[in-house]
């Protein structure tokens, strides 16, 4: 058999090599062929028929896959042809959303560049009934189904170009579409942001998602060369097409030693990745809670808040000493020592970037540096990177767990032995927002540690579900499931971008085995939250549930309650509040009305508590008791307090000369304000504890405030009448 | 023959997803559905991506990903069911259990269930209910409803006597064991070229031309596939031939298999005849017995191994390359062509790929000699073939007939003939497939040259009957739903063209037609035919071009008068 191949193409006589498709045949002698499916760099599928060619058979052959025979006759431009290709695009454009987002952002939609072409933009066949909707969950790449025309350009683009192999065909006949893994978001599928689905993509199904409004200043920075960016092991197997689409998005800057990159408690939406030198990542704030003292004798002017640490001021709630403090970078802080360093390979601001949450901690170079800043778009496209994934997982089992793991007390006597063996098991898993971990009812599998992010956790009852807790970065959940009845007690959740350390339950077991004195603990705080549920689900289920956990009332430890019937609306209360803090009043004569009494706003301990959402350092938490408590590295950044819908938090300012001390007066503060810096501590109603009586129920003149705890307040109400909510 | 070099099919890698639907049904016994956490496992086991086990999961109707209701039913809606009345039949059953939830009871139309001679028909589960009125279907999803299911009772007729049978039941397998004993393998062809055997499962392709190739093709492994997945409306013969002489199939598989030089065969069949395959796999258990399967065959020295392959579901299974792609566990879409499967098969094997029907004749006619297969037939045809009727005939049924006998004489002599006191208006030779031919072409002939002249087809036999009342536009209708239901999603045409197609005719039938539609509906039809990958967009303008040209009054009293003669469009139309 000869090794060439002589055919007849559109009458010109031509001659190829063995296996040649006629497509590639035509290419080289420069006769074009159409086509939306076929791309050079990924094998035929010949799903488009645009590529249809006549070889005198029964029908026409796709020329993209069928190769040449010798002696064939082809032809690719009769009228006959160009009418069934011209039909073809038609049936696709009936279904395509004209102008897509590709056409609009580039004007460069293959299908509707061939649409004008043969001029069939406007389809007269009917439009699909039910749109396919859009997929907006990566951060990078924008899914729109509707633009989808199944080429499987993308399919072959993550497979047999980058080996991936997330993108398949799901469904069948006019539903079938692209799916990510299992049909799963494209954000928390297995995707790794390489972006050539989206190089590939001939119409707007997937396009490349700009973070809106954000662009870095590249006159600031160093304007990136994308070959430079693709030489970086983090970019590894991204798709430069890509990159280059993204160059708004991440510059390179040099930074002298000694400059501040950025302060704790700033605001910001950027990520850094040192690529040279090293820096400092510490915490500025003096450490210290708030504390209100009297001084003796009369009541005002003798309060005095102070900051106070956790040596000079052990609070009572503080059995649990934490001996870390976590921050936005994959280290924890020293509590006695908040400073650390990060050199090359490092990445901080991950949750700054991806959530927007302020600053977690100051960071200064340490020697000259040379960072990558990005936006959250490039980040993702890095996170999902398996180079920088790989990197990424190696650093934190080799730094970060240990300290990750030691910051929670109760593994604090974990010997290195058994550390050094979790490093080699743990998995890190990412979870896009609102991605299930696992549900109340599951079988219990693994115990999690929060790496990134907050983990939302729910209970069912009835009459809907009870956040128990936010947890953010350094706690730990799962291990009432394993140590109890193997089963779930409550539903975890992302609540934005999170990651967690998930130890599968065998190593967790073995953990309980190894560890006697840590099993211990662990199942007293297990059986105490076991126990605490139970009183919470008694508590809520003989009462007209829905109003009280609504209100979040039910579980204060302490309310404020104004008879209305006896109070003036002198605002007494309020003053006094403020005059005992400082003149910032804690107390906000406003709330909840049942029957003649006024629930005032003060920390409610509220079902869904939004204000230990966000925290960048982890520095507000319930206690089991459920009360508030706001630790000594709280940064002031003020987040807490926005998020509280009540506005119970409020923020203390302290005066901070340039040494870092605090002013013993704050008088003599004032007198040097211009020199000194303000920091900022927030807090909630403490009940003024170091008083006989709370000042606001002290003042009021016409004992019309009282402090009770809510059981006896609505068994009161529910015991005598009916409660009659805000009606 | 091509000199087309075969995309690199059947590597290790693709070997991986072998065997995946036994593993997904199983599943799916033990937890009513496929949770994602087990296919996870499944991808983890077999060392593929997930993506690979969700993409053919997803892809089966058989199988269900979320957790289905307690009792699923499925009415069949294709033609011949919709002859007997299926719409009646899911809007009685709708109504009398509208009231239960949705987790209790699911009701959901179906493509043909292969019942036709007993249409209308259903299934709850795995479980067939066919000659169904409201009230019997009723009872039926009580029983099931209260977790009583009833079996299904429908006996088969007592064996017939087939001429195809040259064993009368007495010592089955001669032809196998005298081959053995004097292997004359190229004889044996020349018997089958002589006899000219043509694939009964459509196409027409030269049985001994096929073996012949595969037989000549240089392999280290090759395949016998017998395609037992007849699931076009109106096919039911091949139920049928494995009901009464199962012996004959796969006596031929194993005959082609020693003749070919192929060691394995894979017998395909769709999931919803459960009972051929308890038949089949009978069997083949009693053929493994007697050493007439297995290695060293009779004490040949020579081997042949059989098993059933349990179709996952979908008419587009049929089409040989979709069905060679099932057996390799992916998506049931078929491959471009050429190379054929002839030469690029089964895990890019040579393959013979046979009807049922095929296999079973090739047995009777190396039994008996070509003489007597060509000896058989009439009106200048020859050779025997299995045809079913059903639609609007008396006894519908699976009949063993001479090529050449008039269309008229199977409705009326074989099939009883129209219902009392009605005309037949029209009917289909095979199926959707063939287009639909009016009364006055009845005297047409089962006869490949003559129905090819006719611009219709002998098919697989799978003769639809329309009696006065029913409305032709409709029938096309519901011809090109099926298509659209079952249309792989592939290519371009097919998939998108049989929607818009089926949107243009439901418009027809609800008084929106518009002047651009004929003229557009002809150049959709020379698209699809031309462009599509397979038979599938290949035929599908069939039917409704076939009305157009055959029924035209009819289409008109419709696109121009919105009038339906036959009084089922318009008012009251489900779109």
């Amino acid at each position: 058999m000869s090794d060439m191949v002589h055919l007849t193409i559109d009458g010109m006589k031509v001659e190829v090599p063995l296996g040649t498709t006629i497509f590639d045949a035509a290419r080289m002698h420069d006769i074009p062929i159409p086509t939306l499916c076929h791309q050079q760099n990924e094998g035929p599928v010949a799903v488009c028929r645009l590529c249809v060619v006549d070889v005198g058979a029964r029908v026409y052959a796709a020329s993209c896959i069928r190769q040449c025979d010798q002696n064939m006759q082809v032809k690719t431009n009769t009228t006959e042809l160009q009418a069934a290709r011209s039909n073809l695009i038609e049936l696709l454009v009936s279904d395509h959303p004209s102008p897509c987002v590709r056409q609009q952002h580039s004007g460069d939609c293959e299908l509707e560049t061939f649409a004008q072409l043969y001029g069939v933009s406007e389809s007269r066949f009917a439009k699909r009934a039910a749109p396919r909707g859009q997929d907006e969950s990566s951060l990078s790449i924008l899914v729109d189904h509707s633009a989808c025309i199944l080429c499987d350009r993308c399919i072959r683009a993550c497979g047999e170009v980058r080996h991936n192999n997330v993108i398949a065909r799901q469904g069948k006949g006019y539903a079938a579409a692209i799916a990510f893994d299992m049909d799963a978001p494209m954000g928390s599928s297995s995707c790794v942001s390489c972006g050539e689905c989206m190089v590939s993509c001939p119409t707007g199904a997937l396009t490349n998602k700009k973070v809106v409004g954000q662009h870095l200043q590249e006159d600031e920075g160093l304007s990136l060369d994308v070959k430079e960016l693709l030489q970086l092991p983090v970019f590894k197997g991204v798709s430069g097409t890509f990159l280059e689409l993204n160059r708004g998005a991440i510059v390179k800057r040099n930074y002298k030693k000694g400059d501040l990159i950025f302060r704790e408690g700033d605001y910001g939406s950027t990520a850094f990745y040192i690529l040279e030198g090293t820096v400092d990542i510490y915490l500025a704030s003096p450490q210290g809670h708030v504390d209100t003292e009297g001084t003796g004798n009369g009541f005002f002017s003798k309060l005095r808040n102070k900051l106070k640490g956790r040596a000079d001021h052990q609070r009572e709630e503080e059995n649990l000493i934490r001996k870390f403090i976590s921050i936005d970078a994959n280290i924890d802080l020293e509590y006695d020592n908040p400073v650390a360093k990060l050199g090359p390979g490092e990445l901080f601001g991950e949750m700054t970037c991806m959530s927007f949450y302020p600053r977690s901690a100051t960071v200064r170079a340490e020697t000259d540096c040379v960072m990558l800043e990005m936006l959250r778009n490039v980040l993702d496209v890095m996170q999902k990177n398996k180079t920088f994934r790989a990197q990424l997982e190696l650093n934190y089992r080799q730094r970060a767990l240990e300290t990750h793991l030691r910051s929670v007390p109760i593994f604090s006597t974990l010997t290195s032995n058994f550390i050094e063996h979790l490093r080699e098991e743990v998995e890190l898993i990412r979870y896009a927002p609102g991605d299930v971990i696992f549900e109340q009812g599951d079988t219990a599998d693994a115990f999690y540690l929060v790496r990134i992010g907050f983990v939302k956790v729910t209970e069912h009852y009835p009459g809907g579900d009870l956040v128990l807790a936010y947890l953010s970065k350094g706690s730990y959940f799962g291990e009432i499931g394993l140590l109890g009845g193997g089963v779930r007690t409550a539903t975890c959740s992302a609540l934005d971008h999170t990651e967690v350390v998930k130890i599968s339950a065998h190593d967790f077991q073995e953990m309980m085995a190894t560890f006697p004195d840590i099993a211990e603990k662990l199942k007293a705080v297990s059986d105490d939250r076991i126990r605490e549920n139970k009183n919470r689900f008694k508590q809520v289920s003989t009462v007209p549930v829905d109003q009280f956990l609504q209100q979040g009332l039910m579980e204060a430890q302490s309310l404020l309650v104004l008879d209305l019937e006896k109070c003036t609306r002198c605002d007494q209360c309020v003053k006094g509040c403020a005059d005992s803090h400082d003149g910032v009043t804690r107390l906000i004569r406003d709330g909840l009305r049942f029957d003649h009494y006024l629930v005032a706003t003060s920390c409610r301990q509220c079902r869904d508590p939004l204000c230990m959402v966000g925290c960048p350092v982890g520095a507000i938490r319930r206690k089991n008791s459920l009360e508030v408590i706001i630790e000594d590295w709280c940064i002031g950044c003020g987040v807490c307090a926005n998020n509280c819908p009540y506005g119970n938090i409020n923020l203390q300012e302290f005066a901070l000369k340039e040494s870092g001390e605090l002013f013993a007066q704050a008088g003599e503060a004032q007198k040097q304000l211009k020199k000194a810096r303000v920091i900022r501590k927030a807090t909630s109603c403490n009940l003024c504890h170091d008083h006989p009586e709370p000042s606001c129920v002290y003042s009021c003149p016409h004992d019309a405030a009282h402090r009770v705890t809510p059981t006896d307040f609505f068994a009161d109400m529910v015991g005598q009448k009916h409660l009659k909510a805000t009606d | 023959m091509t000199t087309s070099v075969s995309p690199a099919r059947g590597s290790a890698t693709e070997r991986k997803l072998e065997g995946i639907f036994a593993e997904l049904k199983h599943i799916q016994r033990i937890y009513g559905f496929l949770p994602a956490s087990q296919m996870k496992q499944v991808a983890e086991r077999r060392g593929i991506d997930v993506k690979n086990v969700y993409t053919v999961a997803s892809f089966y109707p058989h199988f269900y990903l979320q957790k289905p209701a307690k009792v699923c039913v499925n009415v069949c809606t294709d033609m011949s069911c919709h002859l007997r009345g299926s719409d009646k039949l899911f809007e009685g059953i709708r109504q009398r259990f509208r009231s239960a939830a949705d987790v209790d009871f699911t009701l959901r139309p179906a493509s043909c269930l292969g019942r036709c001679d007993h249409a209308p028909a259903m299934s709850i589960g795995d479980d067939y209910y066919d000659d169904l009125t409201v009230a019997a279907a009723g009872d039926v999803i009580d029983q099931a409803l209260l977790g009583r299911p009833v079996k299904a009772s429908h006996n088969g007729v007592h064996p017939p006597a087939l001429q195809t049978d040259p064993y009368d039941g007495q010592r089955p397998y001669k032809v196998l064991q005298d081959l053995l004993a004097a292997p004359k393998w190229s004889e044996a062809i020349g018997v089958l070229r002589d006899s000219a055997l043509r694939g009964m499962g459509g196409a027409g392709f030269p049985t001994g031309m096929k073996w012949e190739a595969v037989r000549d093709a240089d392999s280290d492994e090759k395949f016998i596939v017998c395609n037992a997945d007849e699931s076009e409306p109106g096919t039911i013969k091949d139920r049928y031939i494995m009901t009464h002489l199962p012996h004959l199939v796969i006596e031929g598989m194993i005959i082609a298999g020693l003749i070919t030089g192929a060691k394995k065969g894979i017998l395909y069949i769709r999931h919803e005849y459960e009972d051929q395959e308890h038949i089949l796999q009978k069997e083949i258990d009693r053929c493994y017995e007697k050493k007439i399967l297995g290695p060293n065959i009779l004490v040949s020295g020579l081997s042949f191994d059989l098993s059933i392959f349990v179709s996952p579901g979908g008419y587009i299974c049929g089409e040989e390359t979709a069905l060679l792609e099932a057996i390799e566990g992916k998506r049931s879409e078929p491959r471009n062509k050429p190379p054929f499967p002839v030469m690029h098969g089964l895990w890019n094997k040579p393959t013979v790929i046979n009807n049922v029907e095929t296999f079973a004749f090739a047995t009777a006619i190396l039994a008996k000699g070509a003489a007597w297969y060509k000896s058989q037939g009439k009106n200048g045809a020859f050779g025997l073939k299995f045809v079913g009727v059903s639609g609007d005939v008396v006894n519908p049924g699976v009949f063993e007939v001479p090529m050449g006998t008039t269309y008229t004489e199977l409705i009326n002599q074989y099939a009883g003939g129209a219902p009392a006191g009605k005309k037949i208006i029209g009917y289909a030779p095979s199926g959707p497939s063939s287009g639909y031919l009016p009364a006055s072409m009845l005297d047409l002939s089962l006869d490949w040259n003559v129905m090819a002249k006719a611009g219709s087809m002998v098919g697989s036999g799978a003769i639809v009957v329309c009696a006065e009342g029913t409305c032709m536009l409709d029938m096309a209708l519901n011809a090109v739903k099926f298509y659209r239901n079952e249309s792989c999603g592939k290519c371009v045409p097919c998939r998108v063209g049989s929607q818009k197609m089926v949107d243009m005719l439901t418009g027809w039938t609800m008084g929106n037609f518009k002047a651009s539609d004929m003229p557009l509906l002809d150049e959709l039809s020379h698209t699809l035919r031309q462009t599509s990958i397979c038979g599938l967009g290949q035929i599908l303008p069939a039917p409704i071009q076939s009305v157009i040209k055959h029924f035209r009054p009819e289409i008109d009293a419709h696109i121009l008068n919105r009038q339906c003669p036959a009084g089922v469009c318009f008012e009251g139309k489900r779109a």
